[in-house]
């Protein structure tokens, strides 16, 4: 018996390094451990020995069984790695190969300039307020201390509708539209479509885009209106861009200004596309008339308020260097591609 | 913190209800955190007294009592006024004055009737405080004092109907650690005076009974001030019960009149005390006096507490020590050896002030907690230390027959001096939003304890002299003026003291704070809430919409918002479709830009022609945008968002190959944005729009309304905008989706969590062949309205048509995913609905298993 069991060890050492796939361990594991294996079979003849020799070779058995136990672990973990290895890239593999990318589109340049400005003025406080593009004289102009012989008001300038309203030419007609039915305070930001009556040419188009922030509230200033420029500008253009405002004429603000931020292009020094000024002009700002908080019903002894708008067209021409502004309403995926990733 | 509020009434008039006081202590900034009714006790619940009280024969606990009921009327007492009840408590013996409750008394948790225990009868039960829902003591019946007479209710012996508040003091009011604490809140609050208990003490005693003691404080920074009275011939004994009345409802323990003393005065004034046995202090060595010795720990010195544990102290604490050894850790325990005993008669009672740190310190290290340390490490002031000793010392000469010696030990070397601050009325406006004039103020002020010292100017921080803040009004006030006018270099500011109890308030912002909770922060005056101006929905929505779109693949376009009639007419519409009733401009630039467009699709397929023209196979477009309408001549703006995708999926790529745009791909775009945004029960009918092939597309409807579409450009269409369907080899797809009606309809969808399941789900194919009429959509709602709270999914995962296939027939494969909330599902109920599926599929198509 004692012979038998060193052949059945050494039969299960050859079988066992013979094993090249999980598989076959567990065969073997099957065939040596398993309960009808010839090990077990040898416990069973254990009684055919005598008394005295039985415990002895019981521990034989049993210190044969620990052994097969042990080769058979450490083969499975080589068969187990070798198969990791086997899995990993082979020496062919051509890292260079193009990626797989997602097929994820892209916004237009002026929605993210928008979604942009939108997002800044959302941080400042502000809710973001629309209206209609289709207008009446009374928001578009009246309300706005326009008088009725003013230039803007011509045919040539403003769209007009048969069977009465308008195209809006700028978005203070929701200013209006707020004051009229919030009280103060009042933070806002209109961002919308205007339209006025100018040919498609490089720095025109029939349709454009307009972020228009009003703020009503006690104690607001011509101070406020500065700060908050300069606050909108550095988040927007970066923290070294300077702003300034110079007298201007707008009929629905008194004091009126010109905003100019310095050149984006040459910071300042002067180029061409600020025509070696140093500054760019970026919209018209003021505060708010009397007569325009009168027109809908606010106290201008208590109240007072500044406004400002922007031009997005502008903006998305001078930060992404687009020539041509006809260029923003071609939609050629030529151009929208290039701001995939600008799609935040 | 356990407030019982007939205890509380003693100091204050409380209101009348207890959910008043409730939200009162609630508003007070004090946290209610729970309140326990005591409910009065029947009658039948009263004094009695065991006249014998003899074991039961085999039996190791029951006792057969005899107990006087005196005249309390009941048909089976005997001749000596004695019930007979069989009572099972340790404590039970005869003489003891008990509880007794009748039979027929109903307590809270049972009933008591007549029984026979053990073939004896019992006529009723003596009660222990957990029976009659007193305390959670079930140690043994209740032993009343032994003059109590009998027949007095247990109504009246225990104050009750009580109720006890459970109360959160926050780590910086230690000044509401007790009850005179609460009630000065109260006070304030209620603006009903103070009833502070009056200390009567008994005359001091001739010299010949003064007890010598020699008291020596070495660390006068861990210990500021001590004071220590010392008593004679005190008896230690029961408490009266009123007394342990107190104590059990407050959730303490009584002991004996002397720690029950002191745990009285700790509950009533929050400063804990301490008594040691006179004649179990040590003298100092070569000394004759006994001695209390202030001083930190030695290293490695042994600390035996009271309840008997020993302790290694390591030289940082704070320790009352005799000459020899310590007798108590300082504010945190007693120690064994000088604890107060039966055999004690002469004692010397502590009350101090110790610094909270050190406290704090020691009671973290060796893991003591006490009624005690939880109150000094919140720091107590130098000043309660004289009344809590007055109040004791009045107790335990009532209480304990004891005599006090004169001689009053109080080592208090450098008193702290107490704090002035000043509080401008404008600037609790500027703070809490509202005036309060300097009446109220000084009327909140002064019942919490402040003394209103005087008008001044203002200067910030604390001041040292009132002489300092000199202002006028101090002047106008002195001759009776009461309107004050501001000088301009004058801030009207007016100085109080704060009390040494309230070592919270060092700053004016404090006074600040306890005005404003006091008047109640309701007082402050709310604002109207301003209504939105932005509609963030609606914002949020479009945004979630066209980042979905881009997240498939489409790039944005924007077009003119005027477009050209023609191009209406191009896409197939007639004079009298509502989409050619357009808005015209009266100074047109161009026909091309003549009318506001109603459809964004035009513009969208120009945009297309155009880019196919510049080379490119796969485009997809998308606008969101206004569409201008004509509704009876009033001017609409409806925002839509509308699609064209044609090619493939994505780009190209040498391994991983796109696929070619589909139906299922446009449908997709639809289906999985209204899925995403929570829209569900649309309707669907087939899509009937003069641009697009009949057949291949959706309408989704909700309330009879068209929300949105897909479908396939018909090549003649295609072809008038300059798109030949045939040399590009791809089909075209439109999608359309109304913005602004899908907005409306997700503002008030709300997502709700769903619980995850448990247990594990068990997913069955099933594949058969189906007539070409018979809509999956419809197999899908059968099988999931078959048990729909086990039923979890079912989708396809082949459909196949061809060979083997007859004509007119497909087959298709699919997995019923099955998932049971409460519990494992197991083979045999799958089975059995997987049958009841098949049965539902032959009975209503009849379709055959393949
Ligand atoms: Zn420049």
């Amino acid at each position: 018996m004692r012979e038998q069991l060193n052949e059945l060890v050494q039969q299960a050492e050859k079988d066992i390094q013979a094993c090249s796939n999980q598989n076959d361990v567990m065969n073997v594991k099957a065939q040596y451990l398993g309960k009808k294996s010839l090990l077990n079979g040898l416990f069973a003849r254990l009684r055919e020995l005598p008394q005295e020799e039985r415990p002895a070779f019981g521990n034989l058995i049993n210190e044969s069984r620990t052994k097969i136990e042990n080769l058979i672990d450490a083969q499975a973990k080589k068969v187990k790695e070798a198969a990791w290895n086997s899995k990993a890239a082979g020496s062919n593999t051509d890292l260079s190969m193009p990626s797989i990318f997602s097929a994820k589109g892209g916004y237009h340049p002026l929605s993210i300039i928008r979604k942009e400005i939108d997002d800044v003025f959302i941080s400042m406080g502000y809710e973001i307020a629309e209206g209609p593009d289709i207008e009446d004289d009374f928001h578009n102009f009246d309300a706005l201390n326009t008088p009725a012989n003013h230039p803007s008001r011509n045919l040539a300038d403003t769209f007009y509708l048969v069977g009465g309203g308008l195209l809006r030419t700028q978005t203070s007609t929701v200013q209006i539209r707020v004051m009229e039915s919030f009280a103060p305070p009042i933070r806002i930001a209109s961002p919308g479509r205007c339209y006025r009556n100018d040919k498609p040419d490089p720095s025109h188009s029939p349709v454009f885009h307009q972020v228009e922030a009003l703020v009503v509230d006690k104690g607001i200033s011509l101070a406020d209106l500065t700060n908050t420029l300069s606050q909108f500008a550095s988040i927007m253009f970066g923290a070294n861009v300077g702003t300034r405002i110079r007298p201007h004429f707008f009929p629905f603000t008194e004091p009126s200004a010109e905003m100019d931020i310095s050149c984006v292009v040459c910071g300042g020094a002067g180029c061409r596309v600020c025509k070696h000024s140093g500054w760019l002009e970026m919209g018209g700002a003021g505060m708010v008339d009397p007569n325009v908080f009168k027109t809908v019903g606010i106290d201008p002894e208590i109240y007072t308020g500044f406004a400002f708008g922007l031009g997005i067209e502008r903006i998305a021409m001078l930060k992404y260097n687009i020539p041509d502004m006809r260029i923003l309403f071609e939609n050629d995926l030529r151009m929208l591609r290039q701001f995939r990733g600008e799609s935040r | 913190m356990k407030i019982a509020l007939n205890w509380l009434a003693k100091y204050i008039d409380l209101p009348s209800s207890v959910d008043e006081l409730d939200r009162l202590l609630t508003f007070a900034g004090i946290e209610v955190e729970g309140i326990t009714p005591m409910p009065a006790l029947p009658e039948t619940v009263f004094s009695a007294r065991i006249l014998s009280a003899e074991p039961v024969p085999k039996s190791d606990h029951l006792h057969l009592c005899k107990v006087d009921i005196g005249s309390y009327s009941y048909p089976e007492k005997d001749e000596n006024a004695c019930v007979q009840i069989i009572c099972g408590a340790p404590n039970c013996r005869s003489g003891l004055m008990v509880l007794i409750a009748m039979p027929g008394t109903a307590l809270p948790e049972f009933t008591i009737s007549k029984a026979k225990i053990r073939g004896v009868e019992s006529h009723g039960m003596l009660c222990s405080e957990k029976e009659l829902g007193i305390s959670d003591n079930h140690g043994g019946i209740i032993e009343l004092p032994s003059d109590t007479t009998i027949g007095v209710p247990a109504n009246e012996l225990y104050g009750l109907p009580d109720t006890v508040f459970e109360l959160e003091i926050t780590p910086n009011r230690p000044d509401l650690l007790g009850y005179i604490g609460i009630a000065r809140d109260l006070s304030a609050k209620l603006n009903r005076p103070l009833r502070m208990p009056e200390v009567k003490l008994p005359e001091p005693v001739s010299t010949q009974l003064e007890l010598p003691l020699k008291l020596i404080n070495q660390n006068r920074d861990l210990c500021p001030r001590y004071t220590a009275r010392l008593f004679s011939n005190v008896q230690i004994k029961e408490s009266p019960l009123w007394l342990k009345s107190c104590l059990i409802k407050s959730g303490l323990r009584p002991i004996n009149n002397l720690v029950d003393i002191t745990n009285f005065v700790l509950l009533e004034q929050g400063h804990p005390l301490h008594a040691f046995d006179y004649s179990k202090l040590a003298p100092i060595a070569n000394e004759q006096i006994p001695a209390i010795v202030i001083r930190t720990a030695e290293n490695k010195e042994e600390f035996i507490s009271l309840d008997s544990k020993s302790y290694l102290l390591d030289g940082d604490e704070l320790v009352i020590a005799d000459g020899e050894k310590p007798s108590a850790l300082a504010g945190v325990m007693g120690g064994k050896i000088s604890a107060i005993s039966q055999q004690t008669t002469s004692i010397v009672l502590e009350s101090a002030a110790f610094e909270p740190g050190s406290i704090r310190k020691t009671s973290y290290k060796h893991k003591i907690s006490t009624d005690s340390s939880y109150r000094f490490e919140r720091h107590l002031s130098e000043y309660t230390v004289e009344a809590a000793s007055l109040r004791a010392a009045q107790l335990i000469c009532e209480l304990a027959d004891a005599t006090m010696c004169s001689t009053v030990h109080d080592d208090w070397q450098s008193p702290s001096v107490p704090i002035i601050l000043g509080i401008r009325p404008k600037r609790y406006e500027q703070v809490i939003g509202y005036y309060m004039d300097g009446d109220k103020i000084m009327d909140f002020l002064g019942k919490l304890g402040l003394s209103f010292l005087q008008y001044g100017n203002w200067k910030p921080g604390q001041i040292a002299s009132i002489e300092d803040v000199f202002c006028h009004h101090g002047e106008e006030m002195k001759r009776g003026v009461t309107e004050f006018t501001e000088l301009p270099d004058c801030v009207h500011t007016l100085y109080f003291r704060v009390p040494p109890y309230r070592v919270d308030l060092e700053r004016e912002i404090d006074l600040i704070e306890e005005l404003a909770r006091l008047d109640g922060y309701d007082a402050a005056p709310a604002r109207k809430v301003q209504p939105s101006i932005m509609d963030r929905h609606a914002y949020r929505i479009k945004r979630q919409m066209t980042d979905y779109v881009v997240s498939r693949g489409c790039y944005e376009t924007l077009n003119y918002s005027f477009t050209d009639a023609a191009l209406m007419q191009k896409l197939g519409y007639n004079a009298n479709d509502p989409e050619m009733k357009m808005i015209t401009l009266r100074n047109p630039q161009s026909s091309a830009m003549s009318v506001m467009r109603t459809s964004l699709i035009p513009q969208l397929l120009i945009n297309l022609a155009y880019n196919i023209n510049h080379g490119e196979k796969n485009v997809k477009l998308f606008e969101l945008g206004k569409t201008y309408l004509l509704d009876n001549a009033k001017h609409v703006e409806l925002v839509q968002l509308s699609a064209v995708i044609t090619g493939v999926d994505r780009d190209e790529h040498w391994q991983d190959k796109a696929v070619k745009l589909g139906l299922y791909h446009a449908k997709g775009l639809v289906e999985e944005l209204l899925e995403l945004l929570g829209i569900s029960g649309c309707t669907v009918s087939a899509v009937n729009k003069p641009f697009l092939a009949s057949g291949d597309g959706y309408s989704y409807i909700q309330n009879d309304r068209e929300i949105a579409y897909f479908g396939k450009l018909s090549a003649p269409i295609a072809e008038a905008f300059g798109i030949d369907l045939i040399d590009l080899k791809q089909d075209v797809w439109l999608i359309n989706l109304d913005a602004d009606r899908i907005v409306e309809l997700c503002r008030y969808i709300n997502l709700k969590f769903k619980p995850i399941p448990r247990y594990p789900s068990v997913t069955r194919d099933l594949s058969f062949l189906i007539d070409d009429s018979v809509m999956y959509r419809d197999i899908r709602d059968g099988i999931m309205s078959l048990d729909s709270s086990i039923i979890g999914d079912v989708s396809v995962f082949d459909e196949y048509r061809g060979k083997q296939i007859p004509e007119g027939k497909r087959s298709l494969s699919i997995h019923i995913k099955f998932q049971d909330l409460e519990k494992t599902l197991t083979d045999e109920r799958i089975d059995h609905l997987v049958e009841s599926v098949i049965t539902m599929l032959k009975e209503t198509w009849q379709i055959n298993m393949r």
